[in-house]
């Protein structure tokens, strides 16, 4: 059977209603992000062993490391380029690591600039200050050296 | 056979092969308002009727096998679901029994874990089709229907948000269990929210069969009979609306699909309708399904996750599951170590277009994007934008609830977005 | 004769000749591997799919083994009175690797049309008597000797030839 105006009542109801965005108004302040909210992992420090299977496991290979015993080492982070699948939280031999739910993180975590924006998780020993910060300007410049690769080959 | 269905040889873009009596050739895509999806598609009409349809595919060839073969079996599990946008979790449930499967410990996996894979797969499903019919609706002109729909559709992108922290790649699932629990008090949030859209998704069944304007555009459109199903093979929901009753959660069960119930829904017509009534019907059967995952939950302990180990022994298995598209078929080959030596995937989308194809045989070129829509080309949506300020490179990312609220200060006090 | 033929004969309902069928394996619970080689593949398909009448073919993996080419036919017989279905993975084993050659399947399945071109498209397997084997998803500027699939070529290869090609494009849209 056919009808016309099936949704007329609903129609109706949306007209009393007024508009559907006037809640946004009202609650400029508390929108909190969920509390499950994945996003970049964080290692605590007493706790890594420099194992790397982190390192191993991450599928876009946003982590790397470089080390030279369990106490010595030091792991950075690719940001733009992790996809916060968790995956180096569930499979760390000594639950080192934890999924970062900062609620003010959403605002500031998505750089897209994916050549050099690093960040050290962690750095142990004698990598701890200045070679951690060498090692960050090195990975930033070569970024920079990359950019400036790929503007040439678009013709910028 | 092949001379009956040649429709699609006819790969010459200009009209020079035109078949005999077309008299206009429309070309279609790749980049067109209508298809969020890169494809081209060729139709040939004599007057206002289509006589033959063609499709040209490989504009957004991303190299995903090929990619799989250099990383581990850990690695791929979270590269697998991101073969398609928006049926991401049931690639990485097919996926997972690939490797449970060769690595031997299917036996192991727990049945509270199993019933939280299929609560991902079924909100999947449930979200997947809402989006459909919407889409469809504002397709055939019916933008009502659009609006309401997605309204009802956040319900339960909200629900596999509050699971998982992701609202359309929920990635719940490992070789071995799952990742995260449905803990108690999530789970009695869920349920009101489930039954309010229940009621919701009645209303649309409502009018989608009783409504004239939406009804005429879909009745008697693009029918393809059972016999010509049979030759075309068309899957899923496409095939379950020409008399095909196949749906793998029945036919070959995995996870615990034979132990949970619900109705196999199947129409013989064969036209839109009856592939979009096979479809609303189905998201009321799953709607049911996460009650009563829910439910049983309650009564379930188990380890959540078991151990797999890295290396993968020889062999090879094929599983497939059940998209909300069609069947989704993965073929992985292992060789001993820790990364695959070969794994194929084919989603369901390519294996229904040609029946598309031929449910146009003979149609108006007017139901052409309904008919087209039908086999439910694939996209991926999040409700996150990325804006961009030209000129400081400024970058801010927000939600949908933000953006309305930047928007709207915007426009009441006069002054720029950013 | 094995457990496993007898197996899948009685399901199927048919004969299967000896002479053709390599192997039968039984997976698990009606899931089966059928191996033929590349020259009784045709002839066994033909009873598959007119004798035992599987008309459902959900798609064709090529695979590369050290010294031939596989062709994997996933095909499905559907028990339509029990809502059933018994997967069948018939693979076409010693396909030769200096000539890949096999016998295409398209006049029992029209669906094998995609799935042979894209085979032909990544690992270069020519299928006979394919009405229209061409090009299907790689793009018009790859060169035709690059089978991207096989193991010779590695990820970083790949990579040069894709940027190679957009090199190209670029340069003939800036002319």
């Amino acid at each position: 059977m056919k009808k016309v105006l099936v949704m007329g009542g609903e129609a109706l109801k949306n007209h009393a209603k007024g508009p559907v965005t006037k809640h946004v108004l009202k609650q400029i302040s508390d929108h909190p992000p969920p509390e499950d909210i994945r996003t970049i992992p964080r290692i605590i420090e007493d706790r890594c062993i420099m194992c790397g299977t982190c390192v191993k496991v991450c599928p876009s290979h946003c982590l790397e490391m470089e080390k030279d015993d369990k106490e010595n080492g030091m792991i950075w982070l690719l940001k733009p380029q992790c996809m916060w699948c968790g995956h180096c939280q569930t499979y760390c031999p000594v639950d080192a690591i934890h999924i970062d739910r900062d609620p003010n993180l959403s605002v500031s975590l998505f750089s897209f600039n994916v050549r050099q924006d690093y960040e050290m998780l962690v750095a142990k020993g004698s990598y701890k200050g200045d070679v951690a910060d060498k090692k960050l300007q090195e990975l930033i410049d070569e970024g920079g050296k990359k950019i400036k690769e790929i503007d040439e080959f678009r013709g910028a | 056979m092949t001379e009956q269905y040649r429709s699609r040889f006819r790969t010459l873009t200009d009209g020079s092969d035109s078949p005999p009596g077309a008299d206009h050739h429309i070309f279609i895509g790749p980049q067109h308002p209508w298809a969020e999806e890169p494809a081209h598609f060729i139709i040939h009409l004599k007057g206002e009727r289509v006589v033959e349809a063609d499709i040209r595919i490989g504009f957004n060839l991303r190299g995903i096998e090929k990619a799989m073969e250099n990383r581990t079996w850990r690695q791929n599990t979270m590269l697998v679901p991101r073969a398609c946008g928006i049926c991401s979790a049931v690639h990485q449930n097919v996926y997972v029994r690939v490797v449970e499967k060769l690595a031997g410990v299917e036996d192991q996996i727990s049945e509270r874990a199993r019933l939280i894979r299929m609560f991902s797969l079924e909100a999947e499903r449930v979200h997947s089709h809402i989006l459909w019919y919407g889409i469809l609706a504002h397709d055939a002109g019916f933008d009502t229907m659009l609006h309401i729909s997605w309204r009802d559709r956040e319900i339960i992108m909200d629900i596999v948000e509050d699971f998982s922290g992701n609202r359309v790649n929920p990635a719940l699932m490992l070789p071995g269990g799952v990742k995260r629990d449905i803990p108690k008090d999530k789970a009695d949030k869920a349920r009101p929210m489930l039954n309010k859209l229940i009621k919701q998704v009645e209303y649309h069944k409502k009018v989608f069969t009783e409504e004239a304007s939406i009804r005429n555009r879909l009745e008697n459109v693009g029918v393809l009979t059972k016999d010509d199903a049979k030759i075309t093979t068309p899957n899923g929901p496409t095939g379950r609306g020409s008399g095909l009753p196949f749906d793998m959660r029945k036919s070959f069960p995995y996870e615990l699909y034979d132990k949970i119930d619900w109705n196999l829904v199947c129409y013989n017509e064969g036209d839109i309708l009856a592939t979009t009534l096979v479809r609303i019907d189905e998201t009321l059967e799953s709607l049911q399904m996460c009650n009563q995952i829910l439910d049983q939950l309650e009564s379930t302990q188990g380890e959540l996750l078991a151990r797999v180990k890295p290396r993968v022994p020889e062999g090879s298995y094929m599983a497939r599951g059940e998209a909300p598209r069609g069947e989704d078929i993965h073929y992985g080959i292992a060789n001993g170590t820790d990364k695959p030596e070969r794994y194929k995937i084919r989603a369901p989308s390519l294996g229904n277009i040609d029946a598309t194809l031929k449910r146009m045989d003979g149609e108006y070129v007017a139901d052409m994007p309904v008919i087209l829509r039908s086999y439910d080309p694939c996209f991926s949506c999040t409700n996150r934008v990325m804006l961009i300020n030209e000129v400081t490179g400024e970058k801010i990312i927000m939600n949908q609830d933000e953006f309305a609220r930047k928007a709207i200060k915007a426009k009441r006090y006069n002054r720029p977005f950013f | 004769m094995s457990d496993a033929l007898k197996e899948l004969e009685e399901i199927l309902n048919v004969t299967l000749p000896g002479n053709l069928v390599e192997e039968v394996v039984k997976v698990e619970e009606g899931h089966f591997n059928v191996f033929s080689n590349a020259t009784n593949a045709f002839e066994l398909m033909k009873i598959l799919r007119e004798d035992a009448g599987i008309y459902h073919l959900t798609t064709i993996s090529g695979v590369e083994k050290d010294d031939e080419f596989n062709v994997c036919y996933h095909i499905q017989h559907r028990i339509e009175d029990e809502f059933r279905e018994v997967p069948i993975n018939f693979t076409v084993t010693k396909i030769d690797k200096n000539k890949p050659k096999t016998p295409s399947m398209i006049d029992f399945f029209v669906a094998a049309d995609y799935y042979e071109r894209e085979i032909y498209d990544f690992y270069g397997v020519y299928f006979e008597n394919h009405p229209f084997l061409q090009r299907l998803i790689l793009p018009e500027r790859w060169p035709d000797d690059v089978k991207p699939m096989r193991k010779e070529y590695g990820w970083e290869q790949i990579k040069e030839i894709t940027m190679k090609i957009a090199k190209e494009a670029l340069e003939e849209a800036k002319e």
